[in-house]
């Protein structure tokens, strides 16, 4: 479904995404995972046609990219870290907008976006009243989420989606993940909170400086490399040693 | 700078209470004033020296002068702040300062033609500095304590002094003291969202009415064009930072061409032959294609710039649909009622409507201008952070456009009077749909460039 071949991208002299290859099949969670600057969102945001690679291409949903662009970006959805939304825009207008933008006639986006303000618990009044200025950052990040999968995409990039969702959001969000991959879809899931990822996730990819440091099932990862944990493992692989014991000592200085 | 809304995440559960705050504001605010003050009165520091009635006692008396006058400007903008605050309340206290800002710019710039504006009408100004009125104007205060302290030690001038005096003392402290409380009130709200008290979804959605109903519907048959047209409408009547930059970096060009055929008016401005009066007639008319080419520029910046990331991930070619949208809003919101105004006002004057046609021109140049700004799909609203807004760059754009507006209006202007001025409106029709027809074109054909 996704398919990444040396795709790189470079600024300046720095290079950002280095040469990255991945496959990666239909009805997958893939958690993509690595320390900050590590390239996740600059190959989120290539893969999502807001950036242009350097070098090297990728295919989604047989589609080249670089060739057929427009294609990819029927089938993609996307779910940016900065949850940027248009503030003076009603929630409702906002996903109207996006509607638009992707050629929903309006009647079937209303009913759309009905179907996911149930299940996210928003009420359509707040949709329709309050500015998205207005919204809490959770309320925002559900009306992004909402945007992203407005379209019905075959592949969703999410972006730290939980960032601003609370507990109970949260669990629906997981569920409705689990479900769309069983359904087919293949979701692309970048995100910090490891444990999240490790339930979630069939497959974990871990990057660091561009470069592909690891790629495989999360249970078997962790017991190919007898580190317990993901977030141990993770730790291990991009340079975070002695964190504990670093802490300790830092927090030994607050001491009166 | 007093009501800053991420200001209370940052700084109101820190050990520093908002009296303290407004302090350290009112701190800034008047050593700004004091420089602004300083900068204006250099020159007057000197010259009053040498005046008659001056001596070495005025430096210091202006700077004392000075220096309450600053005081007082800045206890003032704080006073009115907090005045609006507990009159309208921090939900509309955001609107209306945005109103009375650009409000405040289009009367600068109006202000600043009145004196001509009356001398064309022959009318004095008759300046009497002992009309009663006189000691209703704050700087006639500070004059007069300048005046007590080293000039002519007048009774009036003690009595303006005491007045300044006296004026400064009750504004600082109404803005410290008796209207402090409702600044702390109105900075602990800043990050409180309150809930609507009526329901707002109805008279909200009169944007989308209005777009889904002829002839805007027919206008808007592109769902693209139509969404941008929404998004820009919608930003230009509720969004504080974009109103803040749009209308009064308009505010030029809404005010000129009423000035321009003011200019028109008055005793001496005949019908038939008039040079200045063709030729400001002419340029009104440009002013008007001016505004959405200035506009659309003004409006591709916004503090939601990241947002715009969206318009690169939807299946779009490139970025002309969002632009196309953008051009129509601003024609509609903003170039179309100046023009209405324009023409009511063009009417209502009366004594140069033989001259009207000279509108002509700059009215059949917009829709180049409003393209112009759309070349190469520039236009993309609300795409850009506004750090990148750099006025010195659209200034010298300005310029350019100015030039070439002028030399339009010139043309304009010969035409009429040698008669040929009906050969050369259809020149320039065919002239515009020619250019029109390309940039269009090119702005359809432009793709989305790589945003680093």
């Amino acid at each position: 479904m996704i398919s990444l071949q040396n795709l790189t991208k470079r600024f300046g002299s720095q290079t950002a995404v280095d040469a990255l290859s991945l496959e990666i099949p239909a009805g997958q969670i893939v958690g993509f995972l690595g320390p900050n600057g590590a390239g996740k969102s600059t190959t989120l945001k290539m893969l999502t046609g807001i950036l242009a690679p350097t070098s090297g291409t990728a295919t989604i949903c047989g589609f080249d990219l670089l060739k057929d662009t427009i294609e990819v970006k029927r089938r993609v959805g996307f779910v940016p870290e900065s949850g940027a939304v248009f503030e003076s825009l009603t929630g409702l207008e906002y996903l109207e907008m996006v509607a638009a933008l992707y050629a929903i006639p309006s009647e079937a986006a209303r009913a759309r976006i009905r179907q996911f303000i149930a299940f996210f618990d928003l009420s359509f009044e707040t949709l329709t009243d309050k500015l998205l200025g207005a919204y809490s950052k959770g309320m925002r990040r559900k009306v992004v989420i909402t945007a992203a999968l407005l379209h019905n995409p075959p592949v969703v990039f999410f972006d730290e989606p939980l960032d601003g969702l609370d507990a109970n959001a949260a669990v629906g969000f997981k569920a409705l993940i689990q479900t769309l991959a069983r359904e087919g879809k293949t979701i692309v899931y970048s995100s910090h909170i490891l444990d999240v990822v490790e339930r979630v996730c069939d497959r974990v990819v871990i990057i660091d400086k561009g470069r592909l440091l690891l790629d495989g099932r999360p249970d078997e990862l962790v017991a190919s490399h007898a580190s317990g944990t993901l977030e141990k493992l993770f730790t291990q692989l991009t340079g975070g040693t002695e964190l504990e014991q670093r802490a300790q000592d830092f927090a030994k200085t607050f001491r009166p | 700078m007093l009501f800053n809304k991420e200001e209370s995440d940052i700084l109101l559960h820190r050990p520093v209470t908002p009296r303290v705050l407004l302090w350290a504001k009112i701190g800034v605010l008047v050593r700004v004033s004091l420089w602004l003050a300083g900068a204006f009165n250099l020159a007057g520091f000197f010259a009053g020296i040498g005046a008659s009635d001056g001596g070495w006692l005025f430096p210091p008396a202006h700077v004392i002068s000075t220096v309450l006058e600053a005081l007082f400007c800045a206890g003032s903008v704080v006073v009115v702040y907090q005045l609006c605050l507990r009159w309208f309340g921090r939900e509309r206290l955001d609107g209306l300062m945005t109103m009375a800002q650009v409000i405040v710019a289009i009367v600068a710039v109006l202000a600043g033609q009145i004196p001509q504006l009356i001398g064309r009408f022959n009318g004095h100004l008759n300046f009497n500095f002992h009309s009663w009125w006189v000691c209703l104007l704050p700087p006639a205060w500070f004059a007069g304590l300048d005046d007590l302290i080293a000039g002519s030690r007048s009774g009036p001038s003690a009595i303006l002094a005491v007045a300044g005096i006296t004026a400064t003392a009750a504004i600082l402290w109404l803005a410290f003291e008796k209207l402090a409380r409702d600044y702390e009130s109105g900075l602990q709200s800043l990050g409180e969202a309150a809930a609507p008290k009526r329901p707002r979804g109805e008279r909200r959605r009169w944007l989308a009415t209005l777009a889904g109903r002829p002839p805007l519907r027919w206008w808007l048959r592109d769902p693209v064009a139509r969404a941008s047209f929404l998004l820009v409408a919608a930003y230009l009547f509720r969004d504080r930072d974009v109103k803040l930059r749009v209308y009064p970096g308009l505010a030029p060009m809404l005010v000129w061409p009423v000035i321009l055929l003011f200019q028109t008016h008055g005793p001496g401005k005949t019908d038939g032959f008039s040079g200045l009066s063709g030729f400001s007639i002419a340029f009104s008319g440009i002013y008007i294609g001016i505004i959405p080419m200035l506009a659309l520029d003004l409006l591709r910046y916004s503090q939601q710039w990241q947002a715009a990331d969206l318009f690169r991930v939807v299946p779009m070619n490139g970025p002309g649909p969002l632009c196309d949208g953008a051009r129509r809003a601003v024609l509609c919101v903003l170039t179309l009622p100046v023009a209405g105004a324009l023409a009511l006002l063009a009417w209502q004057i009366g004594s140069a409507n033989s001259l009207l046609p000279l509108l002509l021109p700059g009215i059949i140049a917009l829709p180049v201008y409003a393209m112009l700004a759309c070349i190469g799909g520039r236009a993309v609203p609300l795409s850009l952070p506004t750090e990148e807004a750099k006025p010195v760059g659209r200034g010298a754009t300005m310029v350019a456009v100015m030039l070439l507006s002028g030399l339009l209006a010139l043309v304009a202007t010969l035409s009429w009077n040698f008669g040929w001025f009906k050969w050369l409106l259809p020149a320039e029709v065919v002239l515009a749909a020619g250019l029109y027809l390309l940039m269009r074109a090119s702005v359809g054909a432009a793709r989305w460039t790589s945003p680093e």
